[in-house]
């Protein structure tokens, strides 16, 4: 009964441009903040060694961030070097995927309690604020604009960080049109 | 098919009307309680408002076995700490809140360490930490305004840390939020006004910000019907108790709206003036609420307008053009504003404060910019846009 609501192709896709998309924006927010000055400035303000998680519950994929000092932000595949300061769980891989496939606004994800925030509400806040402005970045104005409250007049990065981000987000899209075809 | 999705949530009993202090003894026992203890403070006190509640559950057979009244305007974890030593003593096995938001949050955060055991409430900091119902509660507020009666979070300062802890857990609200006329039919002016506009606020907020949903919209157009009808009365005589109702009730629904949708820059502005300036809450909402509208204006026209229906009725809304229905329930805000600045003297620009000063400005701006109200502004604000707000504030 249960098995034939069930399209494994479907979901799997589903999970794999979750995974995928985690490492894309993990990798670009690295890249980002060693540049952007917006950046710099908003993750300054979080503690040197601070530790960022985002995951989908109850084990999914996962993105850890942390930020080494000065506005740097590193990038970390797997497990965290240290015990998490701030984590935002989505309550289910669904949830997870429309918002990384720039469907829903993050904020909107809160507001909606997709999701759930353990931590320092306020460093939630910047979080947020960083995600939006690296969805600037690696999106064509047409998505980002969906995806974000405000698109920024004032966006200044080399335009080869850009497009290399852009290429990881091909790869991505190739399963998000998969799971668009399946479902 | 769009993305729409939400969640409402208040498994509140709300008992609200005449005589309904007198319900009390029944929730109490119908809860399988026989010791409640009281958490007030000592203005509530001083007013006699314990009175009529003492009397009906003695004459019920009820007997309140401890008073707590020396909960402070700012609660912190020695208070919670103290109270829950008394709660111990007296062998007591559930609490009735009375008063406003203070006694409120610390006896959500009495319930915690009440329920759960441990002497430090910072041991539950955070959100879903508790994972079970906690000891039978129930709320008697005493000011028309927080909503902290069906809101799920309490807010304590912890004095050696200078921080401020948020507990989260929809296991915080009370059995039963019990609203008597009685309650705020002697509360001042000023305090009447300023907690009434920040019931409003909260109920604006909800309707115009991202968490917004049907069910939410309900309570807050409610609610806010009710404020502009009958705020104004009780400002000209205190002491109808039908106004003071609907004002009291008022407050609940838009407790119940913005707990469930959010509120957005007015309050992220607010708590980082009043954190900063000791301003009382519901007076940073009144001298917010028209410029954060003003400054979102082109990104909630479509709700900003159809407020106007319920800001000024029938009538009015009919004789406004769709395009003019924004900035008219802006004005509505702004002439609400000046009545009560007439009756007394309730502050509409930072200026008329007074007690604001120019370099302050500055951190309100910063701090506003790290509250998590202002994730759900529907405008990304930022540090200038912030400062221009708090500008168009000054005078
Ligand atoms: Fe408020």
């Amino acid at each position: 009964m249960l098995t034939r609501h069930i399209k494994p192709m479907a979901l799997q896709a589903r999970r794999l441009y979750v995974e995928v998309m985690f490492q894309v924006m993990g990798q670009a927010l690295q890249a980002i903040s060693e540049m952007d000055r917006e950046v710099q400035a908003e993750a300054r303000a979080l503690p040197n060694g601070f530790i960022f998680e985002m995951m989908v519950m109850p084990n999914g994929p996962n993105m850890i961030i942390e930020h080494l000092g000065a506005g740097a932000l590193r990038f970390h595949a797997g497990k965290p070097p240290r015990p998490v300061n701030l984590s935002i769980q989505f309550k289910h891989i669904a949830h997870a995927f429309l918002v990384l496939s720039f469907q829903e606004k993050t904020s909107v994800a809160f507001a909606n309690d997709r999701m759930l925030v353990n931590g320092d509400i306020s460093h939630a806040v910047r979080m947020t604020r960083i995600l939006n402005r690296l969805e600037v970045f690696i999106l064509p104005k047409l998505v980002a604009g969906r995806a974000v409250k405000e698109y920024p007049d004032n966006l200044k990065l080399p335009t080869k960080l850009i497009s290399a981000a852009r290429i990881y987000l091909k790869v991505a899209s190739q399963f998000f049109d998969r799971v668009r075809a399946t479902t | 098919m769009n993305n729409d999705y939400y969640e409402f949530f208040c498994p509140v009993k709300v008992i609200a009307g005449k005589a309904a202090l007198e319900h009390i003894p029944y929730e109490v026992r119908g809860l399988a309680a026989k010791r409640p203890m009281i958490i007030t403070d000592k203005g509530v006190r001083g007013a006699g408002l314990l009175e009529p509640i003492i009397s009906a559950c003695e004459e019920s057979d009820l007997e309140i076995v401890a008073i707590y009244d020396d909960v402070p305007p700012d609660s912190s974890t020695a208070v919670v700490r103290d109270i829950v030593g008394v709660y111990r003593q007296e062998k007591c096995d559930s609490i009735i809140a009375v008063g406003g938001g203070s006694a409120i949050d610390t006896a959500k955060a009495v319930n915690i360490l009440a329920s759960e055991g441990g002497d430090d409430i910072r041991a539950y900091v955070g959100a879903g930490v508790i994972k079970k119902a906690l000891k039978p509660f129930f709320v008697v507020p005493t000011t028309a305004g927080t909503g902290s009666e069906v809101t799920s979070v309490a807010v304590i300062a912890d004095h050696e840390k200078s921080v401020k802890l948020p507990f989260s857990s929809s296991f915080l609200l009370p059995n039963a939020a019990i609203i008597d006329p009685r309650m705020t039919l002697t509360l001042p002016p000023h305090v009447t006004a300023a907690t009434a506009m920040d019931a409003m606020t909260h109920a604006v907020e909800a309707f115009t910000c991202m968490g917004k949903n049907p069910l939410s919209d309900a309570y807050a157009t409610s609610a806010i019907t009710k404020i502009s009808a009958s705020l104004r009365i009780v400002m000209k005589d205190p002491k109808n108790a039908d106004a003071r109702l609907e004002l009291a009730q008022a407050s609940t629904m838009a407790g119940i709206a913005f707990s469930n949708s959010m509120v957005g820059l007015v309050h992220a502005l607010g708590h980082a003036t009043g954190s900063i300036c000791h301003l009382p809450h519901g007076l940073c909402m009144n001298l917010f609420l028209p410029y954060v509208l003003e400054y979102n204006l082109e990104s909630i026209r479509e709700p900003l307008g159809e407020l106007l229906l319920y800001l000024e009725g029938p009538d009015a809304f009919a004789a406004t053009p769709l395009s003019r229905r924004p900035e008219a329930s802006i004005s509505a805000i702004r002439r609400l504003r000046d009545d009560l600045y007439k009756h007394c003297k309730l502050p509409r620009t930072i200026k008329e404060t007074g007690k604001i000063k120019e370099h302050e400005l500055e951190k309100i701006a910063t701090n506003a910019l790290d509250d998590g109200s202002i994730m759900f502004n529907r405008r990304e604000v930022s540090l200038e846009d912030a400062r221009a707000v708090l500008k168009r504030a000054w005078a």
